[in-house]
């Protein structure tokens, strides 16, 4: 299927696509930040429907009030395919789609380290990627974790974040 | 996840052993010589590398990219560049262009000739390893004079390339070429008429066409099992527009797969360095870019030398980028490998795990699951020889094989 | 005892055996470590093997900045080796952090870590310049000088 097929395919089974689906350039489409329960139907129908079989990635973004949550999946054509899920950072509660994409786990456990998102449904593991020891609540990524702020010899954050949750 | 049985063993093994260099942790559960279940932990390479290219500018943010791995840096500098170019809207001279191919090659070959060598350490046959890491001298002496060091060429530049080709070095890729087609030729007769080494690989770390797609493996992983997945030729970028490529597939669909398709795909190397060193165009090396990228993403992705690298850049208007994020080929390739282990013999763990050519730094982040039951503890080493004596008992034995 | 020692100089003088350690290195300094062992740099031939196990080691070659996973390790690894015991830092990440060294999951070098006594900048280390190191490591070794580090 063209890309062009894809989008309109898309857009005739979920209105709430049209004007936040658009083709980037040749061979990518993004979308604009969905719901999760939007994200949810959209990638089931993906992989059902439309032939999208690898997942190829996750990248977890810190957008302010919100965590991104951009799934990149591909087709046999090598289209890819990035459909962006967006939850409040004082709720990131998504679910996993490891039950359609196996190889996504790693990438989701990931998610759960570095960002703080919490995956309904991915399956018992270790974390990954950050060392034992971590300290609780302390996430990388998010924009408002300052390394200068880490101890690495002790683990332990001690920077402006860390007072304002002790007040 | 281990059984709490008296016949089941399990050992764990890393993340210091003699093999692959590179620290990870397995968990391997058996009963009897059967594997059962396999935990792979990677993550003792995790630095943090992309919080911190979100506080340094794009050019500095290129020599940490860079060096996410030693072995493929040139793929993962191109991606990022590639990026940035495409952010940025410019394009860069077609020499250039030519000239990041004829690096991104060559660097498939010494990757190639690397995971040859170790594969053959792996099962026993240490001469080939010598032989292979003695024929990448060549190449390395060849990108050194490109590139001004042996590891992290560094040619790529935000725009262009920062070194060009003169016609001595031309001269010399070309004779370097001629040379290593005669190696790879002995390569390629050994691996497809010598019943010992047929024997030792065939039918080990099987990973089906089903299975490939199912766990979305990529590279020659994918390749081996008859998938056409090779991105020069599904989303040509730069200039292998203009080039040739043919996708070199296996349908073994196991390690011996593997290295048939690693093998080929290095004279398939050659012969795009011989197209692009007889078409090399004239002209400037680099394009002037804006320190200041525009805001927008951009998902850019080259095939490097274990499969699809994908790169993603937000940035947003400044000269520092706001998120950058690199999937290294091997991420995508580590769930197949525990399909891969189960079922199969304890003396076939090194060289299934070694077949995918895990690079651990690209994926830079391992799990470890601790057992109840006993643990036998076993080096990689001494695991290593215990499939090199096993295989030996059923008389195959690749010491005694010489050039 | 002293004849024993004397014994024990002489074969860590004459032919060290090496252990490596990658404690979260990019790969570069590694695979040149061991293109130190292959035939055109052939460390072997002059007596050095690369060993499996800490406590046949007499030199540690360490690679990498030093990961906050790995720490532990590294010094488990040390530990297990028997005296006279050396450690190199191979490549500008194993000596100071390199540019890794502001990321939030490195320590530095590995002397934040271990005790070491040659140091190898670059990136990544031309076998030549592990092999001058080693070299020194030996000259020093000679002389009966334990402490004190070189720059190679």
């Amino acid at each position: 299927m063209h890309e062009e097929e894809i989008i309109e395919s898309l857009c005739n089974k979920f209105p709430f696509l049209n004007c936040r689906i658009y083709l980037q350039k040749e061979k990518r489409i993004i979308t604009k930040p969905l719901l999760r329960e939007e994200f949810e139907e959209v990638i089931r129908f993906a992989h059902d429907e439309l032939g999208f079989y690898r997942a190829s990635h996750v990248v977890g973004t810190d957008d302010g009030e919100n965590l991104g949550l951009l799934y990149i999946l591909s087709d046999h054509e090598n289209i890819l395919l990035a459909l962006r899920e967006s939850v409040p950072k004082t709720n990131p509660v998504i679910k996993s789609v490891s039950d359609m994409y196996l190889s996504i786990i790693l990438h989701e456990r990931e998610l759960v380290d570095l960002f703080g998102v919490i995956v309904e449904g991915l399956p018992e593991g270790p974390h990954y990627p950050l060392p034992d020891g971590w300290p609780k609540g302390s996430y990388p990524m998010r924009k408002e974790w300052d390394p200068r702020y880490f101890n690495k010899d002790t683990m332990t954050y001690e920077g402006p974040q860390e007072e304002k949750q002790s007040e | 996840m281990s059984e709490k049985n008296n016949n089941n063993i399990v050992f764990p093994i890393g993340p210091q052993h003699p093999s692959l260099d590179e620290p990870s942790c397995f968990n391997i559960t058996l009963e009897g010589e059967k594997v059962i279940n396999a935990v792979i932990g990677v993550g003792y390479n995790h630095r943090g590398l992309e919080k911190t290219c979100e506080s340094k500018t794009y050019i500095q943010d290129l020599y940490i990219i860079e060096r996410v791995c030693g072995i493929c840096s040139h793929a993962h500098s191109t991606a990022f560049c590639m990026a940035i170019e495409e952010l940025t809207g410019v394009s860069i001279p077609k020499r250039a262009e030519y000239i990041r191919v004829i690096v991104a090659e060559l660097e498939r070959l010494h990757s190639h000739l690397l995971w040859l060598g170790v594969a053959c350490h792996e099962i026993g046959f240490d001469t080939m390893f010598m032989y292979t890491w003695r024929n990448r001298e060549k190449v390395l002496d060849i990108l050194a004079s490109v590139g001004g060091n042996r590891v992290n060429y560094g040619v790529n530049t935000i725009g262009g390339v920062r070194r060009d080709l003169d016609e001595s070095i031309n001269a010399d890729i070309l004779k370097t070429m001629d040379a290593l087609e005669e190696e790879i030729k002995y390569y390629a007769d050994v691996a497809t008429t010598e019943t010992t080494l047929i024997s030792r690989l065939k039918g080990i770390g099987r990973l089906s066409h089903e299975d490939v797609i199912k766990f979305g493996a990529v590279g020659p992983v994918a390749r081996a099992a008859g998938v056409e997945d090779d991105i020069r030729v599904t989303e040509p970028y730069g200039a292998y527009k203009e080039i040739p490529v043919h996708i070199v597939t296996d349908t073994n669909a196991d390690v011996y797969g593997r290295t048939v398709v690693r093998i080929f795909e290095m004279q398939e190397s050659i012969n795009i360095i011989r197209f692009c060193i007889n078409n090399l165009p004239d002209g400037p090396l680099t394009v002037r870019t804006p320190r200041r990228v525009p805001a927008g993403e951009v998902i850019a992705r080259v095939e490097a030398p274990r499969g699809e690298d994908i790169h993603y850049i937000r940035s947003n208007g400044t000269d520092i980028p706001d998120r950058v994020r690199v999937r290294a080929p091997t991420e995508a390739n580590w769930h197949g490998v525990k399909h891969m282990l189960e079922g199969g013999y304890l003396a076939d763990v090194p060289i299934t795990i070694a077949a995918i050519d895990p690079c651990y730094s690209c994926t830079d982040r391992a799990t470890i699951v601790k057992s109840e039951s006993g643990i036998r503890d076993m080096d990689w080493r001494a695991m290593r020889q215990y499939g090199i004596d096993w295989y030996k008992k059923q008389g195959i034995d690749l010491t005694v094989f010489k050039r | 005892m002293s004849l024993i020692k004397k014994a024990i100089d002489w074969g860590t003088g004459k032919s060290p055996w090496i252990i490596h350690f990658n404690a979260g290195a990019c790969n570069g300094c590694d695979i040149e470590t061991i293109d130190a062992l292959t035939p055109r740099y052939d460390l072997e031939r002059v007596g050095i093997i690369k060993q499996g196990s800490p406590r046949h080691a007499d030199v540690l070659v360490c690679t990498g900045a030093v990961t906050l996973q790995t720490r532990e390790r590294l010094i488990q690894i040390y530990d297990q080796m028997s005296e006279p015991k050396f450690v190199i830092a191979v490549g500008t990440c194993a000596c100071t952090g390199g540019i890794f060294e502001d990321c939030y999951c490195v320590t530095g070098g590995v002397d934040t870590v271990v005790p070491v006594d040659v140091y190898i900048p670059g990136c990544a280390v031309r076998p030549e310049a592990i092999i001058s190191a080693v070299d020194k490591l030996l000259e020093n070794l000679k002389k009966g000088k334990k402490e004190g580090t070189q720059n190679a």
